[in-house]
């Protein structure tokens, strides 16, 4: 399993290794004792080729990427083994041969964009400093060949975005200009963590394609990291699976999709949602009367006080929803996807009362009209879920206080039987009752997230928000509490709008769903309907960005 | 707890504090010596084996009068700090909880306050009111309130937008237990961590108005006071200004360490 | 840069400076119940407290009172000194600028020592260096300006070293080596606490900004490690170092009063401790005004040199 080549054809293993990691090993030593991150890693990675590696938090990919970079923290320790570099050993050579290596033989693409990039440093600057260190260019020169680059990423003016500071581009602009710094001096090969996981669905796929075409173009080797086998898949020549410092499995995409041979490589496979696995069977009839009917939600921010218009300082207001209006029929999933700025949270936060609008919220036979007007009946029957479990829970209060606060708000049990209560949350939510003495730093993100789901459901809703519940979860994690909401909202019956970017994932269990592009709303269809002839523009550019996992 | 332990800064700060407080609580039953008792043979002495830190112009020993002292020095920063931290931090929070105009007129008001040095701000009160230990001290908290009640206010605004607190809002909570269980809970670590280094400033505060004379008056052996009295006499023996000196710094730093290991301890982005 | 943002600022501080005056105002002249008996003392006779009290308009009604010194006060009319017999302003003008002297020198020797340090330390984290380093930064910040001040006085102006004065000022204009021989002393104290407090901040940001993503990005490019300290991290360290460093400025301001009084230095601080000592009122008000406008001020030109450094504030 772990043999160097892995089931590569006759032609890969004619070519030459642009990168070559025999055997290797790396600890770090913590107060804790050693921490093997890395267990006698094989990979090859030929030249001109793809190599994905795919792996959860903790699993070492990222590690790994360090190793090869010589970028390791001072309690790394090495073990045996080499990584060689078009036949080099990398890790006999000093420091300064590394820094000459660096950037201009190897490359790295990092996940966030926007930390990446020095803020005070305009943009050309920070790609030409990359030419004029390795390739000895003048200043003009280097500018010179540093709007070419970019130019090949993609970027029409690119002399306008080197002039900027990276917080004046966007998500996108500031990536492709970190691709263009990473090809600038035609590196053997590239290094690529996560680098589309930060930026929103379509982006990310332009990013994606970008990439295909700049590798194809340049012949450079290239090694993927990421947690998302579907994507990997799609544009790796081979992929290996690692698993807490362990190579695992590794061989072609299709290969591993169709036969995977080691149940941890089935079991990520499982994870990623795919449309096909419905989570709901319930039917909702389609003429019910709806629970929840909102009309003509507006919300706009920063609209100037008298007092900004006399100083003259009008900046214009931003319309967070415009016109917007949906129904929600009970006992029904309703998923909303967009991307962000698209006012998906802005309007989950109208209907759970948190945000000032203009517009109706009509709710059973009542309506409101403003948000001071909802009162305590309407809070108790919609409940919203966060998307960050660090930030939902209060973290000086135990479990059992965080459940217990709606049933004493809402008088839905006496004091001897709140404990009991308390208990039959957590089983709901498959955690074990002792963990309401615990504190929420005490809690991973998953059980987190378990906790809040009891709390909204503590409060026997008839409708809960939830505003992309499962975005900053573990892919294994996403799945199990997707599954988990799914149970509850069947048996209590209580209807649920589900918010989110994932559109494989909303396929999966929502009845209906809603697109939103720029606070407006700008398709809505029952989700068997997700192709049909009759789909808005946007809704098809959204189907077309996203990666479905290709087998299985 | 064991947090601190880790915390090198942590350790030696508390090092230090364990020191003075043992000087404030055991100070007087542990001095050798009367801190007013003369001592006619054995003037600006420096260290012996029966002065053990020297003695100053009237043959008082040293080491007597700093143990003597801490109460007034410490106690004096503690004081300070706590009166200044509850007025500041009643303002600061109520700023946040309030909102808008309010809000705006305290900060405005605040910032005025800011304006002006704290040791001048102190100075200008203690020339009202006459100079005395009790009459600096009310300075020193009137002078600290606007910057505490800063603090105070930024915690609450930061906690305000936090995920919990929307919820609690989302649910229909009174305003009540908003504040008293998720908004304040949260609110006093930050207040807190900037006391326990304000403490230091007051105890330097004090020492400074106590050396001017405008604030701890003999008899008192309050530190500043001590150096302030061995002012003519420091060439002759540097021990009666450098003991008590050395003294201030301890305390100072103790409260300083301390609180910025707190800090370390309590920020959730955790620095490197 | 924007205008705006700059007029903005210094219509806060102007706001700043009349809430102040509000305050010195009320503490000096209406707390004490009646100003003249303050003045005066408690064995004033009646006829010389109606007088003062006439002469300063104490029986009109406070916002009047108010109102008219304020007016004085922006016609550039400060009043007299009650107890030197000058005109305030020439008072405070002469102290301003040698308190100036002072504050000039202490930056100067700052600007070179304290940020340098400051990087030194963060770079050489966990060494002896920036533990020696941190300590004198802590222990600088934990000992009061007059202990300092004392401690160089014994041990560099004593009469065993006799290497300073002791104290005291000759002007400039009559002997120029005379004049900054009498500085080194009172200028090396502010410095060392300065440079304290700066080297703390910066060694601080600086750590923070070497374990950034972007530093890390810029290392990984194969930049020197000299081309990363001074293009990616320093610029990104200074500006939040000088946010709070500009907070450090008033605590400061109130050392240069203790350490004018220590070096008989007669700057602004020294007169203030003087009027406050002798309760000349005018002086009193007009110097603590001046002693706000400078750090305000201070904060203004801070806000700016951030703005110069963090292109995020300047183009919002």
């Amino acid at each position: 399993m772990n043999d160097a080549g892995g089931n590569g054809s006759a032609e890969d293993l004619a070519r030459a290794a642009a990168i070559a990691i025999e055997r290797y090993s790396l600890a770090y030593s913590t107060a804790a004792g050693p921490f093997h991150a890395l267990k006698s890693v094989s990979l090859t990675i030929p030249q001109g080729r793809t190599v994905g590696l795919v792996g959860e938090s903790g699993s070492g990919k990222t590690s790994l990427a360090w190793a090869i970079m010589r970028y390791l923290p001072p309690n790394a320790v090495e073990g045996p083994g080499v990584i060689r570099l078009g036949g080099e050993n990398l890790i006999e050579k000093s420091p300064a041969e590394i820094a000459s290596i660096r950037g201009r033989r190897i490359s790295m693409v990092f996940q966030d964009p926007s930390a990446s990039l020095n803020p005070t440093l305009r943009i050309g600057d920070q790609i030409s400093e990359v030419l004029m260190r390795h390739q000895k260019l003048t200043q003009k020169e280097a500018l010179e060949e540093a709007a070419a680059a970019l130019e090949r990423t993609g970027i029409h003016r690119p002399r306008d975005i080197m002039r900027r500071y990276p917080h004046q581009a966007s998500g996108g602009e500031k990536q492709r200009v970190v691709l263009a710094t990473a090809f600038a001096c035609g590196p053997e090969c590239i290094i690529f963590d996560e680098p589309t996981t930060a930026l929103d669905v379509i982006t990310a796929r332009q990013i994606l394609d970008l990439f295909v075409r700049l590798r194809d173009d340049t012949g450079v080797s290239a090694l993927y990291i990421s947690h998302d086998l579907a994507l990997v898949s799609r544009i790796a020549h081979e992929v290996a699976v690692i698993r807490e410092g362990e190579i695992v499995e590794r061989g072609r995409p299709a290969e591993l999709f169709s036969s995977p041979k080691r149940d941890y490589t089935r079991a990520l496979i499982a994870a990623a949602p795919r449309p096909e696995n419905r989570l709901v069977t319930s039917r909702i009839a389609p003429a019910a009367e709806p629970l929840l009917s909102v009309r003509k939600a507006n919300v706009r921010f920063g609209q100037p006080t008298r007092l900004q218009r006399l100083l003259g300082q009008t900046r214009a207001p931003v319309d967070a929803l415009k016109s917007v209006a949906i129904t929600v029929r009970p006992g029904e999933i309703l998923g909303i996807v967009g991307e962000s700025g698209s006012g998906k949270s802005t309007l989950a936060r109208v209907i759970a009362g948190l945000q000032d609008f203009t517009g109706e919220i009509g709710f059973a036979d009542r309506r409101f009209a403003r948000r001071p007007d909802l009162d305590r009946s309407y809070r108790r029957s919609v409940q919203i879920i966060f998307q960050h479990p660090d930030a939902s829970l209060n973290p000086r209060q135990r479990v059992k206080t965080i459940l217990s606060r709606p049933l004493r708000l809402y008088d839905l049990a006496r004091r001897g039987e709140i404990e009991d209560r308390v208990a039959s949350l957590l089983s709901r939510v498959l955690l074990p009752a002792n963990f309401s003495t615990r504190y929420p730093h005490q809690l991973s993100g998953g059980e987190k997230q378990r906790v809040a789901i009891a709390r909204a459901f503590a409060a026997e809703p008839k409708l809960v928000v939830c505003d992309e519940i499962t975005s900053s979860l573990d892919v294994s994690v996403q799945a199990s509490i997707a599954r988990l909401l799914v149970e509850i909202q069947a048996a209590t019956r209580a209807a649920c709008i589900f918010i989110t970017h994932d559109l494989n994932l909303v396929r999966q269990l929502a009845h209906r769903i809603g697109v939103m592009n720029r606070g407006e709303l700008v398709d809505m269809f029952e989700t068997g309907d997700v192709n049909a002839a009759d789909r808005h523009p946007y809704t098809r550019e959204l189907m077309e960005a996203v990666a479905v996992p290709p087998w299985g | 707890m064991r947090d601190l332990l880790r915390h090198p800064t942590g350790v030696v700060g508390a090092s230090l504090l364990l020191v003075i407080f043992l000087a404030v609580v055991a100070g007087p039953s542990l001095a050798p010596y009367d801190p007013q008792s003369f001592h006619p043979q054995a003037r600006l002495q420096g260290p012996s084996a029966t002065f053990w830190l020297g003695t100053d112009q009237f043959g008082r020993d040293v080491l007597s009068r700093i143990l003597h002292g801490a109460r007034a020095t410490v106690l004096f920063g503690l004081g300070a700090t706590l009166a200044g931290v509850s007025v500041g931090a009643l303002i600061g929070i109520t700023a946040g909880v309030a909102g808008r105009w309010i809000d705006s007129l305290i900060m405005r008001l605040l910032d005025g306050m800011l304006a002006v040095p704290d040791l001048l701000f102190t100075l200008l009160i203690v020339t009202v009111i006459g100079s005395s230990t009790g009459n600096a001290m009310l300075a020193v908290a009137v002078a600290f309130s606007p910057g505490m009640a800063r603090i105070a206010r930024s915690a609450v605004l930061s906690v305000r937008t936090r995920d919990f607190v929307q919820a609690a809002i989302a649910r229909g909570e009174s305003r009540a237990y908003i504040i008293g269980a998720e908004v304040l809970p949260n609110t006093i670590g930050p207040v807190i961590v900037e006391a326990s280094i304000r403490v230091s400033f007051a105890i330097m505060l004090g020492a400074t108005l106590g050396f001017l004379g405008l604030g701890a008056q003999p008899p008192s052996t309050e530190w500043g006071l001590m150096i302030a009295e061995a002012r003519q006499f420091m060439f002759r023996n540097p021990w009666c200004v450098a003991a008590p000196g050395l003294a201030i710094a301890i305390a100072a730093l103790g409260f300083n360490l301390f609180g910025d290991a707190l800090r370390d301890i309590l920020d959730p982005r955790g620095r490197r | 840069m924007n205008a705006a943002y700059f007029v903005r600022r210094l219509v806060a501080v102007l706001l700043v400076l009349l809430t102040v005056s509000l305050a010195v105002f009320v503490i000096t002249m209406i707390l004490p119940g009646n100003a003249a008996v303050m003045i005066l003392g408690e064995y004033a006779t009646e006829d010389q407290l109606r007088a003062l009290s006439e002469e300063l308009g104490l029986d009109r009604p406070w916002h009047v009172q108010y109102l008219g010194w304020l007016g004085g006060m922006l016609a550039g009319d400060w009043g007299m000194s009650m107890r030197l017999s000058l005109p305030v302003t020439t008072v405070i003008g002469e102290a301003f600028w040698r308190s100036a002297a002072l504050a000039a020198g202490a930056l100067a020797t700052v600007s070179i020592i304290a940020i340098p340090l400051g990087v030194a330390a963060a770079m050489r984290r966990g060494t002896g260096l920036d533990l020696g380093i941190g300590l004198f930064a802590y222990l600088g910040t934990a000992v009061p300006e007059f202990v300092t001040a004392t401690l160089l006085l014994i041990f560099l102006a004593g009469p065993s070293s006799g290497l300073f004065p002791a104290g005291g000022y000759i002007p400039a204009d009559k002997s120029l080596p005379g004049f900054l021989y009498h500085m080194v002393l009172p200028v090396a104290t502010l410095s060392l606490i300065l440079t304290a407090h700066i080297v703390r901040q910066v060694r601080s940001e600086m750590s923070d900004v070497l374990g950034s993503d972007y530093v890390r990005a810029a290392r990984l490019k194969g930049l020197s490690e000299r081309e990363v300290i001074l293009r990616h991290a320093l610029p990104n360290a200074l500006a939040p170092a000088v946010a709070v460093i500009s907070l450090d400025v008033g605590y400061l301001l109130g050392g240069i009063l203790v350490v004018e009084e220590v070096f008989a230095w007669p700057g602004l601080g020294r007169l203030i401790i003087y009027a406050l000592q002798n309760r000349d009122l005018p002086v009193i008000q007009a110097a603590t005004l001046t002693l706000a406008a400078t750090y305000a001020l201070s904060n203004l030109v801070s806000d700016i040199v951030i703005a110069v450094l963090d292109p995020r504030v300047r183009y919002a």
